[in-house]
């Protein structure tokens, strides 16, 4: 793994660390409502600063934490035409499943590619630091997966192209 | 130290010691993160389930048991509270009308235990009263002074003085003098000849949300902590208070304890309870934590640092890569495993000093912390 790579996951993990400090909060605008702030946004005194880390133009993380939820949003390097569709069509798979992730968001936030919606529940119900191994891995593992799926593309299209050319000797 | 039992996740606690002719019993009272509150009791070494409150229809969300009445105050986030009496083998619930519109966040009996104060998200405190003539509590309200939700509230030892912390990052004191319950000898502090309701001090200290406030056991001190990792420590409360701001590299805490006029015990997302002690100058630091945590064994750092050699040395081998991943961050390794986010004295009566203390957390565990044999700690109490 690159040094850069290595570098700007050990700061996102820093960082999720200091912000994945959640407790249950009832809303102060609905009666009887228990909503992550960081979507409502209705309060501003109960959302922290956001946080955006970038390693380059193409890949950057965006941590916004409010007094009981925590979105992760990511932006995954696209060099070219065929990886930004793979990308999309991966990261549009991974979201249609999103109840069997459980911290996944059903749609990316604006201007990134996949987004996480963590809340005190799950910190109740999960240990903080699987959780943010979690994120980290799936960070890790998304670039491996896209150029792997751009190599098989590329090597079934070399085939199919051999294959098909064959007729013509 | 003792570890007491594992529920699911448990949200909050808190004990009452009692002397029983020759026996000493701990009881204990907590909610599973539900709406119930289940009480517990230490007999003979084995903590068994004695009773289980079951009213409220939304987590509960403050439980406060006073001793010498013995009665059980709970509030909820479905906004009402119940005073709960024991009467025979049973407790029985009178609803408080706390008259919110939205959750109750935390709840605290006054020293005196004739009143208690409800800090809820409508962004005002309930200092709630017995009525004789209805048999009824009766809620009085202290509005439009908190710009956010009212997270923790503490009696100050004089049964008039309240303070509050709140998610705008202020503290404040008020004071709750009700006419027919307090009478006016009981204080020459601060505030002493002030009507309910009025404001004594908005402390501007944090710029985070706050939370966590406590006086110390004479009053002289208040001490409440900060979302930004900071805890605050306040002498002469009243017109010109004297402020100290500790502020300490670790998670931030959620609760605090005097433990003595000298000592605090804070608790927090650190899972690990800290020590904030004052010199003989009155100057505040942060100490030490009180449990051991276990080091990271030497053994696997040897291991990664050899591979990673081995990877450089075969260029990119598969030591390389195994090794080169981010390391994966490691559980806190204290004894308890998520945030802690209450802390109880535990006192026997006749005992002056306060030498141990119950936490709970949302691991579901509440642990029961003794200072008696830390000796290092021993000069502040």
């Amino acid at each position: 793994m690159a040094n850069t790579l290595r570098l700007y996951l050990t700061c996102i993990r820093n960082t999720l660390e200091a912000a994945m400090c959640l407790q249950n909060f009832p809303c102060q605008e609905v009666e009887r409502h228990n909503k992550p702030e960081v979507e409502l946004k209705t309060s501003t005194e109960l959302l922290l600063n956001p946080v955006l880390i970038c390693r380059n133009e193409a890949e950057k993380c965006l941590i916004e934490t409010s007094i009981n939820s925590l979105r992760i949003s990511l932006k995954v390097k696209q060099a070219d035409e065929l990886e930004n569709i793979l990308t999309k069509k991966f990261l549009r798979f991974l979201s249609m499943r999103a109840e069997a992730f459980q911290v996944l968001r059903r749609k990316p936030v604006q201007g990134y590619d996949i987004s996480f919606l963590i809340t005190n529940y799950h910190c109740e119900e999960m240990q903080k630091h699987k959780l943010i191994d979690f994120i980290v891995q799936f960070m890790e593992d998304i670039d491996k997966e896209i150029s792997e799926l751009k190599l098989s593309v590329n090597t079934r299209g070399r085939l199919v192209a051999t294959e098909f050319l064959k007729q013509f000797i | 130290m003792l570890l007491l039992f594992s529920t699911s996740d448990l949200i909050h606690c808190s004990a009452a010691p009692l002397i029983n002719n020759f026996t000493l019993f701990c009881l204990i009272a907590f909610c599973p993160n539900n709406n119930e509150v289940h009480i517990y009791r230490l007999l003979e070494e084995k903590w068994e389930r004695i009773h289980i409150l079951q009213k409220h229809d939304q987590i509960v969300s403050g439980i406060d048991w006073s001793v010498r009445s013995n009665r059980i105050v709970t509030v909820s986030h479905d906004r009402n509270s119940y005073v709960w009496n024991q009467e025979a083998a049973e407790w029985v619930p009178t609803l408080v009308i706390l008259r919110l519109n939205r959750a109750a966040l935390c709840v605290r009996w006054s020293p005196r235990e004739n009143k208690f104060a409800v800090g809820s998200g409508a962004k005002t405190v309930c200092i709630c009263y017995y009525e004789q003539e209805n048999n009824w509590w009766v809620s009085k309200l202290i509005r439009k002074r908190h710009d956010s939700s009212v997270t923790s509230v503490a009696w100050h030892p004089n049964n008039i003085l309240l303070a509050t912390t709140s998610t705008d990052g202020k503290c404040r004191v008020f004071s709750t003098f009700i006419k027919g319950v307090d009478t006016r000898d009981s204080g020459t502090g601060p505030g002493s000849d002030s009507k309910f309701g009025e404001q004594i001090v908005q402390l501007d200290l944090s710029f985070c949300w706050a939370f966590g406030v406590k006086w110390s056991p004479s009053g002289s001190t208040l001490a409440y902590v900060g979302h930004n990792s900071m805890i605050y420590f306040v002498d002469e409360v009243g017109p010109s208070p004297s402020a100290q701001n500790v502020a300490f590299r670790d998670l931030p805490l959620r609760d605090v304890l005097f433990v003595s006029e000298r000592m605090v015990i804070g608790v927090g997302f650190d899972c690990n309870p800290m020590v904030f002690a004052a010199d003989e100058r009155g100057l505040w630091s942060f100490i030490r934590f009180l449990g051991q945590r276990k080091t990271s064994s030497s053994s696997v750092k040897y291991g990664s640092q050899f591979s990673e050699a081995f990877g450089k040395l075969y260029g990119q081998s598969k030591h390389g890569i195994s090794n080169d991943t981010v390391e994966p961050s490691r559980p806190c390794g204290g004894i308890h495993e998520n945030c802690i986010n209450c802390i109880v004295p535990l006192k026997k009566t006749g005992d002056s000093r306060m030498t141990s203390f119950s936490t709970s957390g949302l691991d579901g565990k509440v642990v029961i912390w003794d200072l008696e044999n830390q000796e290092d700690l021993l000069e502040y109490l």
